[in-house]
């Protein structure tokens, strides 16, 4: 089982992860939601300049034997889509919190993240 | 395995050609120009003795159920009766036009009839339609059924609800019918849990899908209750009858207030399963939804003494098909049935749930049951234990292959907390107790192989024809036809050894 | 019971084994007052030799249709089928396996779906082949679905020479999408284009054709798709006869978007309308959109090729209610019915026998309108299916085949009501006719 957690990004009950620099978050999935998946083989597109609201679906993403939706952490607007990891998804499974990131909004509400939880409450969380 | 294409030898035919080709008549004549193909289309050029050998050794890289046992949990495999072959391959049948006069096909007529009658007394229904081909195409008619009745009473409704436990079809047969999916979570127990059921059966809602005994192989001991709470806010009771060989003679889903129901033929009634259908699924409804069973269906006449195709009338939901019904498989229906009798049915279920609890108690110290309570003719087990020697239940599974044997379900259902790397055995009534204490064994054998050699799991299995595969690799390169393969000739580069096995 | 093993002393040794008294410890959860209190009432066991009487006495009301030739077909075709196909069917490994999920284990069945998805691929020009779904007309109806979800409009043009069953069956399935169906007519046998540039709009999400059509007709598919992808629709084309793929342009090199085949001509019995099989075949761009399952290559871990399920996130089991279908169980061993019978036909052998279809059937025409008792009514190129007006009583000319061993031609009356298509017959001639099987049809027709 991969569960690797890294310190200072916030996270989700489903998974994701959230990096927030000056207002603008990354977003991905976590280790623990790519070795769950497996082999993963698309991502859909992500429109830049959508507006979405906290929890809102964000993408798809399938692997080869489940597919899962990745949520938004927070609401606001996409500014910034990883092209490389939709032209090849399989970057996720490599590496999902520094290459495999999927998209960057600009975060409209920074309370929102009260609702998200810290690298050691994730760790725990997903813990076996 | 070398592709028939690759078997090719230019000049080669495996076809006799009638002696009068009509070569008195030349193509422009009957043909249009815009519309011949120039050229032949390439096939294959290959013998007879090459398409004999090649789909015999084909064959050989199978598994089927003469083989051994199939304990697919939800897929009831059992053993296909030869007769039954036999009999649906009569040429009065198999010639039969399905435009023929009615007077031509009145033995057809009257086996359709016939096993309606059957059907009906079998699960307490009030009438049979034979269109659906398989148990999807079943749900998404019933599902159909049920939206043109609250529509017919200007009750539009637009939810159905669905256990978390159920196939994948019902989720997606319901929004193909048109309805907002709404999931029922199960209890610990395993089924359907009531107080959640009660809150969100509201009268936006058609009404419930469930299969029983469910997905998990257990019976849901709630079923007064569900059918009091579905009925009372006036919606409909859909069964999914995927698993009713835990059921004949024993209770009738007609009888326990369901209003629809699919049966798969090709798996309580014995049909083989070719490899992935053909089967039925044909649909039985109560006396209210008569009038929406899809057109047409079959009446018997009783001054005439014959039997007609009819039309089903204005409020039937239509045609689900190109003509009627996949007939070959309702005559083996038709003969498993007359050849077990009343006490055949019951013997039935009563085998297929002993075989499936002696299964569950034999195996349950080693592999943790997802819930401790007696099953239906299925039993769920789970891998979890095994995690920490980092074997998955896929890893168990393919261990399987290796003694001889094809392995049970596995992942489904998948739901958590309870049923996680699920592996469910559903052991039909054509297995026998030294079938099923064979299998028991390999499977303890290989509980002790996951401790103390996980590796021989996880590279498993070892003996088949081929090992595993790579699945990523087939969507990421996608080769869907041999003419695809073709293109990436030289990127391929496979050894003879690799496509000549 | 021969099919049940276990014996009632074994039965109770294994409740011990289980740590019950009873089987009705092992179903305590059924509530008692649900429970069936008498036996079912059905017929009590038959033993074989029973079974066979009884089952063969009814198969006798039939006709006796072993030795009948059909001059129907209208969506079923009886195509001669070498008896190699027949035999390897059989063959318990495929016959009795499931659906391939264990590739390990099902080779066999994989690398024959390949082979086929191969083999109609080049049949109708189309880089992606769905093999199986149910029949044509289920299959008509994924496509129509598969053209909602590709434009995101809502309304579709149907010709009204597709199969009535298949115009029922689209209808049926779009019912919950409250999608407008629009009739597009025809014209003198074909669909009729200058209705078809009227009707068609930028809001049509694709335009159903068949082709030969429901009277036979040869759709001029490169002009229809002309005209449909203009308005930005997509072309589906639907061929219930494909026996003609044979000699017939591939529909996929005529600007078809999605090609919809009834591949019961290849290698299927009547078996009185069922089980067929479907083929759904589209461009690589439309991948995602396609229902049902799909056969790839890969390899296995020592690098052999091999065979697998593949883009399965779109299927039921795993996308549930966002699957693109419903569909699981499909009609798999048709799928390797056809694959025997293209791969016995072979490249010469479709095509001779393709085209021996549609000489044969113009032979008949011609013998039947030199008769005297037939008229055209309508002038369109054919393949082997033509109509033809009687100037004797239908119903009496179809008595007179039936007494000689051939199952009469349709009625089109029977799915058509226009004025001009009273008192005409739809007929449909294979190679199982032979040249005096149809000089005696003439000639009973003739007195």
């Amino acid at each position: 089982m991969s569960n690797k957690v890294i310190e200072n990004l916030y996270y989700t009950k489903s998974d994701e992860w959230l990096k927030v620099e000056d207002g603008i978050g990354t977003i991905g999935i976590t280790d623990y939601a790519q070795d769950q998946l497996g082999d993963i083989v698309y991502l859909e597109k992500v429109e830049k300049g959508k507006k979405l609201k906290q929890d809102d679906t964000l993408t798809t993403i399938e692997s080869v034997k489940a597919v899962s939706d990745v949520k938004t952490p927070v609401t606001g607007e996409v500014t910034e889509v990883n092209i490389k990891v939709i032209e090849n998804a399989s970057i996720i499974n490599k590496e999902p919190y520094v290459e495999g990131w999927i998209a960057k909004m600009k975060i409209e509400n920074k309370d929102e993240l009260k609702n998200l939880m810290s690298a050691q409450e994730y760790s725990e969380y997903r813990k076996e | 395995m070398k592709l028939i294409f690759e078997k090719t030898v230019k000049g080669r035919d495996g076809y006799s050609l009638p002696q009068d080709l009509f070569d008195d008549i030349r193509i422009e004549e009957c043909l249009p120009e815009y519309a011949i193909n120039k050229g032949k289309k390439l096939l294959s050029e290959v013998s007879e003795v090459d398409v004999v050998r090649h789909f015999t050794k084909l064959s050989k890289l199978n598994y089927g159920l003469d083989d051994g046992i199939y304990p697919l949990g939800s897929c009831t495999m059992k053993y296909n009766p030869k007769i039954n072959e036999k009999l649906a391959s009569l040429g009065n049948f198999i010639y039969a036009h399905p435009l023929a006069p009615e007077e031509t096909v009145q033995g057809c007529l009257e086996i359709i009839y016939d096993l309606n009658k059957l059907l009906c007394e079998i699960t307490g229904m009030d009438e049979y339609t034979m269109g659906p081909a398989a148990g999807a195409h079943g749900e998404l008619a019933g599902i159909l059924i049920m939206r043109k009745y609250f529509v017919d009473h200007g009750d539009i409704r637009h939810k159905m609800l669905i256990p978390d436990s159920a196939h994948g079809t019902n989720p997606a047969s319901a929004a193909m019918g048109g309805f907002q999916v709404v999931e029922v979570k199960s209890n610990e127990k395993g089924t359907v849990d009531l107080e959640e059921l009660a809150k969100l059966m509201d009268e936006d809602t058609v009404g419930l899908m469930l299969t029983n005994p469910n997905t998990v192989g257990l019976y849901d001991e709630g079923i007064e209750e569900i059918e009091k709470i579905v009925h009372g806010k006036g919606g409909l009771l859909y069964y999914d009858g995927a698993n009713l060989n835990a059921s004949l003679g024993i209770i009738r889903p007609g009888d326990a207030g369901f209003d629809v129901v699919h049966l798969n033929l090709h798996k309580t009634f014995s049909t083989p399963h070719g490899g992935g259908g053909p089967g039925a699924g044909v649909i039985g409804v109560k006396k209210d939804l008569i009038p929406y069973l899809p057109t047409p269906n079959v009446t018997f006449n009783s001054n005439q003494k014959k039997y007609y195709l009819s039309d089903t009338g204005e409020k039937s939901i239509g045609m689900v098909r190109a003509f009627w019904a996949n007939f070959s498989v309702l005559v083996k229906t038709y003969t498993w049935i007359l050849s077990m009798g009343p006490d055949g049915l019951y013997n039935t279920s009563e085998t297929s749930i002993i075989n499936a609890n002696y299964v569950l108690a034999k195996l349950k110290k080693y592999y943790k049951p997802a819930y401790d309570r007696y099953c239906g003719h299925e039993c769920t087990v789970t891998g979890r234990e095994y995690k920490k020697y980092g074997v998955k239940t896929l890893d168990i599974a393919k261990r399987i292959m290796d003694y001889g044997m094809h392995p049970p379900t596995i992942y489904f259902p998948h739901f958590e907390p309870y049923a996680e790397e699920t592996i469910m055995v559903e052991p039909p009534e054509s297995e026998s107790k030294e079938t099923l204490d064979k299998f028991i064994d390999i499977m303890i054998k290989i509980s002790d192989e996951a401790k103390t050699n996980p590796e021989l799991l996880t590279t498993a299995p070892h003996n088949t024809p081929i090992r595993r595969t790579n699945d990523a690799l087939a969507i990421k390169r996608a080769i869907l036809t041999y003419d695809d393969e073709l293109k990436l000739k030289d990127e391929l580069k496979y050894q003879e050894k690799d496509i000549d096995f | 019971m021969r099919y049940i093993p276990t014996t009632e002393k074994q039965k109770e040794k294994m409740l011990k084994d289980i740590g019950v008294s009873s089987f009705e410890d092992l179903i305590k959860s059924i509530p008692q007052s649900l429970r069936l209190k008498d036996k079912l009432n059905i017929p009590e066991a038959m033993s074989e030799s029973e079974l066979e009487d009884n089952i063969f006495h009814i198969a006798k009301k039939n006709a006796d249709f072993y030795s009948m030739k059909p001059l129907i077909g209208a969506g079923s075709y009886r195509h001669f089928i070498p008896e190699a196909e027949k035999f390897l069917l059989q063959r318990e490994e495929f016959w009795t396996c499931y659906t391939p999920y264990q590739p390990e284990l099902s080779q066999g069945t994989l690398q024959s779906i390949f082979e086929y998805q191969s083999y109609i691929s080049r049949l109708i020009k189309m880089e992606v082949v769905i093999p199986s779904i149910y029949d044509g007309a289920s299959a008509t109806a994924e496509a129509a679905l598969m053209s909602l979800r590709l434009t995101h409009k809502n309304k579709i043009i149907v010709s009204n020479l597709l199969h009535p069953h298949y115009r029922e069956t689209v209808k049926t399935y779009l019912a919950p999408h409250e999608t407008e169906i629009i009739d597009l007519p025809y014209k003198n046998g074909l669909v009729d284009m200058e209705k078809l540039k009227i009707l068609i709009e930028e809001d049509a999400a694709s335009v159903i054709i068949q082709s030969p059509n429901f009277f036979g007709g040869i759709e001029k598919i490169s002009e229809i798709s002309e005209i449909v992808h203009s308005k930005g629709a997509l072309l589906i084309n639907v061929i219930v006869e494909s026996m003609s793929l044979g000699i017939l342009k591939a529909p996929g090199e005529m600007g078809a978007d999605i090609v919809v085949g009834n591949a019961q001509s290849l290698g299927m019995d009547l078996n009185y309308g069922g089980p067929y099989n479907a083929y759904l075949g589209t461009r690589k761009q439309y991948i995602r959109q396609i229902p049902g399952r799909i056969v790839g290559e890969t390899v296995d871990v020592d690098g052999k090729r091999v065979f697998v399920m593949t883009m399965r996130a779109r299927e039921q089991d795993i996308r549930r209610e966002r699957a693109t279908s419903n569909i699981c169980t499909n009609h798999n061993l048709n799928v390797l019915a056809s694959n025997i019978f293209l791969s016995l036909m072979g490249t010469e052998g479709l095509y001779q026998i393709s085209l021996l279809n549609a000489k044969s059937a113009h032979y008949l025409e011609n013998l039947l309108l030199k008769s005297g008792k037939f008229e055209k009514v309508l002038n369109y190129p054919f393949y082997n299916e033509f109509l033809l007006k009687s100037k004797e009583d239908v119903s009496t000319v179809n008595k007179k085949l039936l007494e000689n061993n051939f199952i009469p031609p349709l009625k089109i009356c029977e799915f058509y009501q226009a004025e001009n298509l009273n008192n005409v017959l739809l007929f449909a001639v294979t190679e199982v006719l032979s040249r005096d099987n149809l000089n005696l049809v003439a000639k009973i027709l003739s007195e």
